[in-house]
């Protein structure tokens, strides 16, 4: 079929013009002029761009029930019917759209409710809903947590599942709006193996806006780019390059010990499993010190307890003198951060108990690309931006000893360099930053120092150059 | 052992059956004021939290239900001073046999109800009371499946909210104002976020067809296959029955001014029968199970 060329068009976007309703004020604010373009059926294509450059107004035209508000024109196509004639049912079996958040997107509390819950809204009935959730659930080897709450899935799974529970509608056309943002490079990579599968073995045409493009490019068979209200086709090959995250301003010379953990035994509850067994660790003021290791390895667990959120049940967890006072912790979502209405009011809200000057602030936002966006709501920030926001407010507090659970979520490669310069500059000055994390590249370009954590313990630590020179398994 | 603990009553029936056994035990327990249809219903729940609860955690419950239990015990003869045999008098207050009797009587009633209702958590479980309203109220269903997700989850981010607060030590509240306004700051944050997530919540619905079906259909995790219709027939004769034998033998019996007598053991059979069910269901499940 592919050869005689007459396999059909997926979606065809025809003169697709957007602007978003004019602010108080001002004018409607363009976000796409004239696009037009063509995704072919069984394709696996990429739409990549900056954040902002209206790659998720472009999905949602293209799913009427999730349009938003403003002014659009041109026609969107999907198979050959026109989307704005779909009903909400038909658009449902017709088109998928996976979420970037793996938590928001949940709507039920089990697995199995989660499963069927796009079945039941279009009134399938029970035999055949039962035989489309065991068909989907055994493709993606969902049976073995079926029973399971959503709450005790890890963001992969969720990920997983939210995929599974739209293809359970059998839909031909699946979109996804940064669908590994939030997901560690582990479970990003089960992901995506997961929608090659569907693309390959199901035939599903799959449409993947992101703006971290390069684990995707293997699987991909075409790209888009959109920028400044175009969209237009790129090839795959440049897409492949990771960010280069520029080179520290001077080799850290580690000095006073900032953290040791010895002998550290932990668990959340009396009958809990432990999480950490036996864990000594050292790391040192000036230096960027790295954990690394699978999910439920305990680094998150040992972050918190350096932090102080927690006591070993055996051993103990000393922070250097002097720096009991500036310790922050940069938690997985940087939403446990934001209170305030505005970007501004945020940086400012600790102003009172920190006693940080006026001029810091100032700062901190331009050095991490906040300036313009000062009467910005936090939540209508990118979810780098977000992340880089929550890192401000952290930084502000001049922190000794700073720790961060997984900081590149959802970065792309320009915030990436912004947060590798601020923890070199950290370092130099003095204090000591121990981040976990779950991206090579990042750890490799970054930290001084790497250790991983492996059965509830540290499996090795060394410097890090050497420590990738002597992995074969840990490559990015 | 490994397994105490994890063995619900009921297991492999289909939930309507020992959402019908609670229900009818529960009545009978609080309905029958006597002491010895009390006294059956306290040993058949222990039994059964033992069987499918295990020993510490069913220890862990008396440690509370028995103090609650005596105090009321012992409360009620101060409030009412009514009997013919006179233990004791502390000062204005008579304490008499029979007034004793009536709030230990009260007392076990009380503990053998929390008792029921443990048990019946443990084999009822939320899935399995959704699929019991699942096929007449959809919508109603899932809203409960919602709720359930929604307040774990928001116990769970106060908790990480509160902590991001507390680990940024320089920003620490010092004073106890700042605390109190620390508290108020994490339901702030708390219902931004939710705010936030419900958004995308919605779109996902959307995305999945809400609203799609003038009527919504569900998931049928449990089949009612004939097996269950024969256990549920069995659990409401053997509740009625019991329900008869208790209310032949507590209409017959006065705590005041006597202590009646009571009616012959055999009128409590179809009571024990009853309280007893699922820990000899239990017990014959484990001794009769072949590998």
């Amino acid at each position: 079929m592919e050869g005689l060329g007459v396999r059909g068009k997926a979606l065809v976007m025809r003169d697709v013009s957007f602007s978003y309703p004019p602010a108080p004020g001002g004018g409607a604010v363009p976000v796409l002029e004239h696009v037009s373009l063509e995704v072919g059926e069984g394709a696996f294509c990429l739409l990549v761009g900056h954040t902002g450059s209206g790659k998720s107004t472009l999905l949602r035209l293209a799913k009427p029930e999730l349009a938003l508000a403003g002014e659009r024109g041109g026609a969107v196509e999907v198979f050959g019917r026109d989307v704005s004639r779909l009903s909400v049912g038909d658009s449902a079996r017709l088109v998928g759209f996976v979420f970037q958040d793996p938590d928001a997107q949940m709507v039920c509390d089990s697995v199995w409710h989660e499963m069927s819950f796009g079945l039941e809204s279009l009134g399938t009935p029970p035999p055949e809903m039962r035989r489309r959730v065991a068909e989907t659930c055994h493709f993606f080897g969902i049976e073995p947590w079926f029973g399971r709450d959503v709450a005790t899935l890890s963001g992969g799974q969720r990920q997983v599942l939210a995929l599974a529970s739209a293809l359970a509608m059998r839909p031909r056309l699946l979109l996804l709006d940064e669908p590994t943002s939030m997901l560690d490079p582990v479970a990003e990579k089960s992901f995506l193996h997961a929608l090659f599968r569907v693309n390959r073995e199901l035939g599903v045409t799959v449409v993947v806006a992101t703006h971290r493009p390069w684990p995707m490019v293997d699987y991909a068979t075409c790209a888009l780019e959109a920028g400044a209200g175009a969209v237009r086709e790129v090839a795959l090959g440049p897409l492949r390059a990771r960010p280069s995250l520029g080179v520290p301003p001077s080799p850290a010379v580690p000095d006073a010990e900032a953290v040791r953990a010895d002998d550290v035994w932990f668990r959340y509850s009396r009958d809990a499993p432990w999480v950490l067994r036996g864990c000594d660790l050292a790391a040192a003021c000036g230096s960027v010190h790295a954990l690394v290791g699978g999910n439920g390895s305990g680094k998150t667990t040992f972050l918190r307890l350096v932090a102080g959120l927690g006591r070993p049940s055996r051993g103990r967890v000393r922070v250097g003198s002097g720096l009991s006072a500036h310790v922050a912790l940069l938690p997985q979502d940087p939403k446990a951060l934001f209170v305030c209405d505005s970007v501004a009011a945020e940086l400012r809200e600790w102003q009172g108990r920190a006693g940080y000057p006026d001029e810091d602030v100032t700062d901190v936002a331009s050095r991490l690309g906040l300036s313009g966006l000062g009467a910005t709501h936090p939540y209508d920030l990118s979810g780098g931006q977000q992340q880089l926001l929550a890192l401000a407010k952290l930084l502000l507090t001049r922190p000794r000893l700073l720790l961060l659970d997984e900081p590149t979520k959802g970065l792309d490669a320009r915030a990436q360099a912004v947060l590798a310069d601020e923890l070199w500059r950290l370092a130099a000055s003095g204090a000591a930053v121990l981040m976990a994390s779950h991206d090579p590249n990042f750890v490799r370009q970054v930290a001084d120092v790497t250790s991983m954590l492996f059965d509830g313990g540290v499996a090795a630590t060394e410097k890090t150059p050497s420590f990738f020179e002597g992995s074969v398994f840990f490559r990015d | 052992m490994a397994t105490t603990g994890t063995y619900p009553a009921f297991d492999g029936l289909h939930p309507v059956v020992p959402a019908a056994y609670f229900c009818g035990v529960i009545m009978v327990t609080m309905l029958a004021f006597q002491p010895v249809c009390v006294g059956i219903s306290l040993a058949g729940a222990l039994a059964c939290s033992l069987a499918q609860r295990g020993c510490a955690s069913t220890l862990r419950g008396l440690r509370w239900q028995l103090p609650v239990a005596l105090l009321v015990a012992l409360a009620n003869p101060l409030f009412s001073a009514s009997g013919s045999t006179l233990l004791l008098r502390l000062g204005p207050v008579a304490v008499y046999a029979e007034s004793l009797a009536y709030g230990a009587c009260m007392g076990s009633v009380l503990v053998a109800a929390v008792l029921w209702f443990e048990d019946a958590s443990r084999s009822l479980t939320s899935d399995k009371l959704m699929a019991l309203t699942g096929g007449a109220w959809p919508t109603v269903t899932l809203m409960a499946s919602m709720t359930a997700r929604l307040v774990p989850e928001l116990v769970r981010r106060g908790r990480e909210v509160s902590g991001a607060e507390s680990a940024c030590t320089a920003a620490r509240p010092s004073t106890a104002a700042g605390r109190a306004s620390s508290r108020i700051r994490t339901s702030g944050v708390l219902m931004g976020w939710s705010l936030e997530d419900s958004l995308v919540t919605a779109d996902s619905m959307r995305a999945r067809g809400w609203g799609a079906a003038e009527r919504r259909t569900s998931y049928r995790l449990y089949r009612f296959a004939d097996r269950d219709s024969a256990a549920l027939v069995g659990v409401v004769t053997l509740v009625a029955a019991a329900g008869v034998a208790a209310w032949i033998a507590s209409s017959g019996f006065r705590f005041y001014p006597v202590e009646t007598a009571l009616s012959p053991w055999w009128g409590y059979a179809p009571v024990a029968a009853l309280a007893f069910l699922p820990s000899a269901l239990a017990l014959g499940g484990r001794l009769g199970w072949r590998g």
